[in-house]
């Protein structure tokens, strides 16, 4: 270590009188100074986006004392109190106020798609159908003994084909036969039999598994369809249809309970809860005082108007509902058609592929050319969606399908080098057991591999999806519409999506689009962006920790 | 039950009980894999045949040599197609960007490695995450709504459309692509060279700026090509931003055209179709293919030539 | 070394199928109904108003000077008429044309400049059949500076001489009268129609026009540009003129005779007085006109809103009442063939 002792002369370590720290702590704090400017530019950026999308300095300034009463002051105390006493129950608390946000969001999603897309009818359908499949191919394998596994796979297919698709042009499927059974039920009753059961049934099993005793788990899935009950029986005087409300409500509760439920269990960090109850416990208060004493809220760009109007040629009347829709939609083609083949590519490259010879030369060609593709212009991929897609596969122009698979195909590298990560990470000696034991290639693959390498593939895989969720130049070459009036009902429709929409915004002469309305859109696409990226990041510190 | 155990693979033993039906399976499940690993090569194919298909049309119009070497690019008046322009106005973002982002990255990524402790890094990392996770069409709307008037504020005489917004905005977004390869690359360099160092008597900063960064310098150098490749090929920042009239020699105050821009502009203007103009966005985005594609061509070999192998 | 809350391995393996096949099915039943349920949201309950019960799609795209017209159109047609989804796209004339009309997958094309004969050939050859229909005008407005006083009105001969090939260096190189003062000039962009028009009926001919100016596809950098000199003089359409008439000033415009001046306003664009007024179009296809009812209502409330204040607001010279009803019979007539 450089002490300081006198030496003989000057030397690379150090001159006659000692060491100087002098050029070791400019260097740091110029690191540090330098990481801290590019961070810090980007914050201020942001902070001045969600000021203007949100203005709250419009509001009255009794109404920022009594949120900073009920909501701010209660919140950051305890806060301070987690980060100097006890900082496990801290993250413990963080969780417990961001997994029912999340879970929102989510569920705000899902419940947007049974909006526009699937009829809550269309809905209770399937998954009946899906029910009544899974309970016939329950019973072939109960009762049929030592079925081999070609007929076991023939039957679960044959039978989740009949229940969805049916035979074409011959006879109609389960689903549409049950669709079009006179039963009259209205939406809610629909939702509650074909939502709420599976999730409560679900719900059940967690929690038998966890505390390893049936009757708990049957408790569980009681309270959870109670749950769905009590949403239905409380949505008049929420606002909210029921049927949605059904789905909201579930998405939120039973997330966040389960996880209270272990945390309650295990005993560990109780203090920690306080926080979501204080933080919602202040926000639901502080509405009700600034309601009861008549202080006005900020006038923000960003309200529930924004959320649920179309677009508009007045400013004060735009609104993102349309390409909020259309994005989620885009996002699930992505997700179906990139996720499972540049997992299955990696899966390919890094188990599979040969190592050396011809085929390991060319093995090694596929790579680099993966990589390439990861650094090609993302306006390179909208022409080659417009001639792919387009041109030659005579698709609609501008089509949910044809949008997400252009954008699919733009992440798909990135998706394919983060799994092969991820899989690369998986040690060899976990294989060898597993071949050790009898295994074939693909069944290590599946039960040992797999497994493994989930967390890092899903890590890599939702920060592909957050880069596909704001790429707007494909979009630009494929005939996304800049503006739609109402959200596309299925996939082979026109569509926009949010970044194409403040895109044309920003065109817009008006200078209240500029510095309003743009801000408003770009706020609620960095929403679902950085909550993507929140849970990615999430996810890989859980697993991280763990081993 | 059969015998005929087909064994490709010599690191898997054979088994008595294998059947001619599983190995069928698994032949089938390696082939379906194989497929999806060659749907990438086919994704490049179909790439380069669409831009050349088109590109060649343009090219029996205007000839290759007017092209590459013309220094107009006017598509409306006296159709003029130089793209050396384009080409520098690209460069000139590059270049500027790269001012931003070489520097704050790769200090990032030294201070992240080898100063920073666990609690900061648990901080630091993930804040920089967010900047990658930025969408560049918002990137965009920031440089022209608010850095360039904060820009004029401070003095710089800059237009509505200026090179100098739109080039910090691209540098801030590729900083996390240099720090976080950078520190991959200097976190994989031994401590027990570090510790080398130490025992010599060395000081932190000596052995960060002596021995840890010329040990990593073959993944920073790519780091930074690939950044670079990255900056080259943004569309959307330049497009919001930075304007639409190339310029040979470039001003950081006025705007500018880089190739995406043009692209852009050219698909989206009122141009007619079937026309050579129309065809020139073809043959801009088969030279920003070959250009991005050799960088990282190049980065590829700069890693694997200069790379130390320990232990 | 598990902890036992946490889910095993075959659990979350089932959960992961499980939502996977619920979402694959839900996704398949979605396709499998071709064409989705119903636009609305079955939250509606108050009944929707519409007229004749027209529904179904339609697609325009096409100059981005005639897309807030359409967008200002479609807005207006779809609060009476929820069941149609229309969607407004900004490609460029061109574009439109050659990516999206002609191959047959948009129903209008909003055009700043007359359909050119390769398009019309390009349409033709996919049994596309384009039919022109002026709806507005964007009235071309010379700015100069508010100190500029000299200049009060303009003709065709000087801006030809500003603005041809080897235009004028300096003020007084155009009118003797003028002061011996270097011209700084703001412009759009080439690629813009209303460069198109300016090159081809002031100046005289397509594509002649001087490189050598400030070109911006931003209106809003002319205004800012000619706001800062006392000798800048730039050209753009109305809409920004009129958003901005505080900052600058506009000089009369004739065609010939500087006596016959006329201010530059949409009443004067309207009768016909102002010269510089290109004409914005729309090319709806025959085919649609007779195939769907909700192109045909929706482009007869298009031309007949297209006199009103609907196209003024936006700052383009709205169509007359002749040109409304010519085209309305147009439309008919298309309609019954």
């Amino acid at each position: 270590m450089a002490t300081e002792r006198s030496t003989d002369g000057e030397s690379w370590y150090g001159t006659d009188e000692g060491v100087n720290q002098l050029r070791g702590r400019l260097f740091e704090w110029g690191c540090l100074g330098a990481m801290l400017f590019g961070i810090a530019m980007v914050f201020a950026l942001l902070a001045y986006v969600a000021l203007d999308a949100i203005r709250p300095l419009t509001a009255d300034p009794g109404w920022h004392l009594v949120f900073f009463l009920t909501l701010v002051a209660p919140t950051t105390a305890l806060v301070g109190y987690y980060a100097r006493r006890d900082r496990q129950a801290g993250w413990v608390g963080a969780t417990a106020t961001a997994l029912p946000a999340f879970c929102l969001l989510v569920g705000s999603g899902v419940a947007l798609l049974l909006v526009e897309v699937v009829q809550p009818i269309e809905w209770f359908g399937t998954t009946l159908a899906l029910l009544v499949a899974a309970g016939i191919v329950y019973a072939h394998r109960r009762f049929r003994a030592r079925p081999a596994e070609f007929e076991r796979t023939l039957v679960a297919v044959a039978t989740l084909a009949f229940a969805v698709v049916g035979v074409p042009g011959a006879i109609p499927s389960l689903s549409r036969l049950l669709q079009n059974a006179p039963l009259a039920l209205n939406h809610a009753t629909m939702m509650l039999y074909s939502f709420a059961a599976p999730v409560a049934i679900l719900a059940g099993v967690v929690v038998a598994r966890r505390r390893e005793s049936r009757r708990d788990g049957g408790v569980a899935a009681v309270l959870t369809f109670v749950g769905g009950v009590l949403a239905v029986v409380t949505a008049p005087t929420v606002g909210i249809s029921d049927h949605l409300l059904v789905v909201v409500g579930l998405s939120v509760a039973v997330p966040t309970a389960l996880y209270v439920e272990a945390v309650v269990r295990r005993r560990d960090n109780l203090a920690g809860l306080a926080l979501p109850v204080v933080a919602y416990a202040g926000m639901f208060v502080g509405a009700a005082a600034v309601a009861a004493l008549g202080f006005a809220g900020p006038e923000a760009w960003l309200d529930w108007q924004f959320l649920t109007r179309a677009h508009s040629r007045f400013a004060e009347e735009a609104g993102i509902y349309p390409a909020l829709v259309g994005s989620i939609m885009m996002m699930l083609v992505v997700v179906v058609s990139a996720f499972p083949v540049g997992v299955a590519a990696a899966l390919y490259l890094e188990e599979y592929a040969p190592d050396g010879g011809t085929a390991g030369r060319v093995v090694g060609l596929i790579e680099t050319n993966i990589a390439n593709l990861a650094g090609v212009p993302s306006v390179v991929y909208g022409l080659l969606g417009l001639a792919l897609f387009i041109r030659y596969a005579d698709m609609n122009t501008g089509s949910v399908v044809v949008g997400g698979l252009t954008v699919g195909l733009l992440i798909l590298p990135i998706v394919i080098i983060s799994s092969q990560e991820a899989v690369r990470a998986v040690p060899d000696s976990m294989r060898r057991a597993s071949y050790g034991m009898g295994a074939t290639k693909w069944q290590t693959v599946r039960n040992v591999v797999l497994p493994e390498a989930l967390p890092g593939i899903l890590t890599g895989s939702i920060l592909a999806f957050g880069r596909a969720i704001g790429e707007t130049a494909p979009l630009l070459m494929i005939g996304a519409a800049a503006v739609v009036f109402s959200p596309p009902s299925s996939f082979t429709e026109k569509f926009s999506a949010m970044p194409r929409q403040i895109f044309a915004w920003s065109h817009e002469p008006a200078g209240e689009f500029r510095y309003g309305v743009l801000a408003a859109g770009v706020i609620t696409l960095l929403v679902v962006l950085l909550s993507m990226n929140a849970a990615a990041i999430l996810v890989r510190n859980k697993y991280q920790r763990r081993s | 039950m059969t015998n005929e155990s087909t064994n490709e693979d010599p690191t898997r033993p054979a088994f008595a009980g294998e059947n001619r039906t599983r190995t069928a399976k698994e032949s089938a499940i390696k082939w379906f894999l194989f497929a999806c690993a060659a749907l990438s090569v086919f994704v490049t194919l179909a790439i380069v045949a669409t831009l050349l298909f088109d590109a060649v049309e343009f090219f029996t119009r205007v000839s290759p040599v007017a092209f590459f070497t013309g220094t107009t690019w006017s598509p409306k008046i006296g159709e003029s197609f130089g793209v050396l322009p384009l080409v520098s106005n690209t460069l000139a973002v590059t270049v500027l960007s790269a001012l931003v982002a070489i520097p704050v990255g790769t200090a990032s990524a030294a201070y992240l490695s080898e100063y920073a402790t666990e609690r900061t890094r648990s901080v630091l990392k993930p804040a920089l995450e967010v900047l990658a996770g930025i969408p560049t069409v918002v990137y965009g709307f920031f440089a022209l709504v608010y850095v360039t008037p904060a820009l004029r504020a401070v003095g710089v005489p800059v237009g509505t459309f200026n090179l100098l917004s739109a080039s910090l905005m691209v540098g801030v977004m590729i900083i996390p692509m240099v720090s976080s390869l950078s520190e991959d690359a200097m976190s994989a360099v031994p401590d027990s060279l570090r510790q080398g160092a130490y025992g010599l008597g060395a000081t932190k900063f000596e052995v960060t700026t002596t021995v840890v960064i010329p040990a990593s310098i073959s993944g920073v150098f790519s780091s930074f090509i690939l950044a670079l490749s990255r900056a080259i090929g943004e569309t959307m920042i330049v497009v919001v931003a930075a304007g639409m009239s190339p310029q040979l020699v470039p001003s950081p105050f006025d705007s500018v055209q880089p190739m995406t821009s043009a692209m852009v502009q050219l698909s989206t203007s009122d141009l007619a179709g079937g026309t050579a103009a129309y065809y020139a966005l073809f043959a801009i985005g088969l030279t920003l293919f070959v250009i991005t594609f050799s960088m990282n061509v190049a980065s590829n070999w700069v890693a694997s030539r200069y790379r130390e192998e320990y232990e | 070394m598990r902890d036992t809350d946490r889910p095993t391995t075959e659990s979350r393996r089932r959960f992961l199928a499980g939502a996977g096949a619920l979402g694959a099915a839900a996704l398949s039943g979605c396709i499998g109904e071709n064409g989705g349920g119903s636009s609305g949201n079955g939250t509606d309950s108050d009944a929707t108003e519409t007229t004749d019960g027209v529904s179904g799609d339609v697609t325009i795209t096409g100059s981005s000077t005639v897309y807030p017209v359409s967008v200002a159109m479609a807005e207006e047609f779809e609060r009476d008429n929820e069941a149609v989804d229309i969607s407004v796209d900004s490609t460029g004339t061109g574009g439109g044309f050659e990516n999206h009309f002609c191959p047959g997958n948009a129903d209008i094309n909003g055009a700043s400049r007359p359909i050119t004969e390769a398009e019309e050939e390009n349409c033709a050859e996919n049994d596309v059949d384009p039919r022109q229909f002026q709806i507005a005008s964007d009235a071309l407005t010379v700015v100069v500076n508010t100190g500029a006083d000299w200049v009060d009105s303009v003709t065709f001969d000087d801006l030809a001489q500003i603005w041809g090939p080897d235009g004028a260096e300096r003020w007084s190189d155009v009118r003797d009268d003028w002061p011996d003062q270097p011209l700084e000039l703001y412009g759009p962009a080439s690629t813009s129609g209303t460069f198109d028009w300016f090159t081809e009926n002031v100046v005289g001919e397509a594509g002649s026009h001087r490189q050598d100016y400030e070109a911006t596809e931003d209106d809003n950098n002319i205004i800012a540009g000619v706001e800062g000199s006392e000798n800048a003089i730039g050209y753009l359409g109305f809409a920004y003129y009129q958003e901005n008439s505080d900052r600058v000033k506009a000089p009369d415009v004739a065609e010939e005779d500087a006596a016959n001046a006329v201010a530059p306003s949409l009443e004067n664009a309207q009768t016909g007085d102002y010269p510089m007024a290109r004409p914005l179009f729309i090319y709806p296809a025959a085919g649609s006109i007779r195939e769907k009812d909700q192109v045909y209502e929706f482009l007869q409330f298009y031309i007949e809103q297209s006199e009103t204040d609907i196209v003024s607001d936006i700052g383009y010279v709205p169509s007359n009442a002749d040109l409304r009803d010519e085209n309305l019979d147009t439309l008919d007539q298309i309609r019954n063939e």
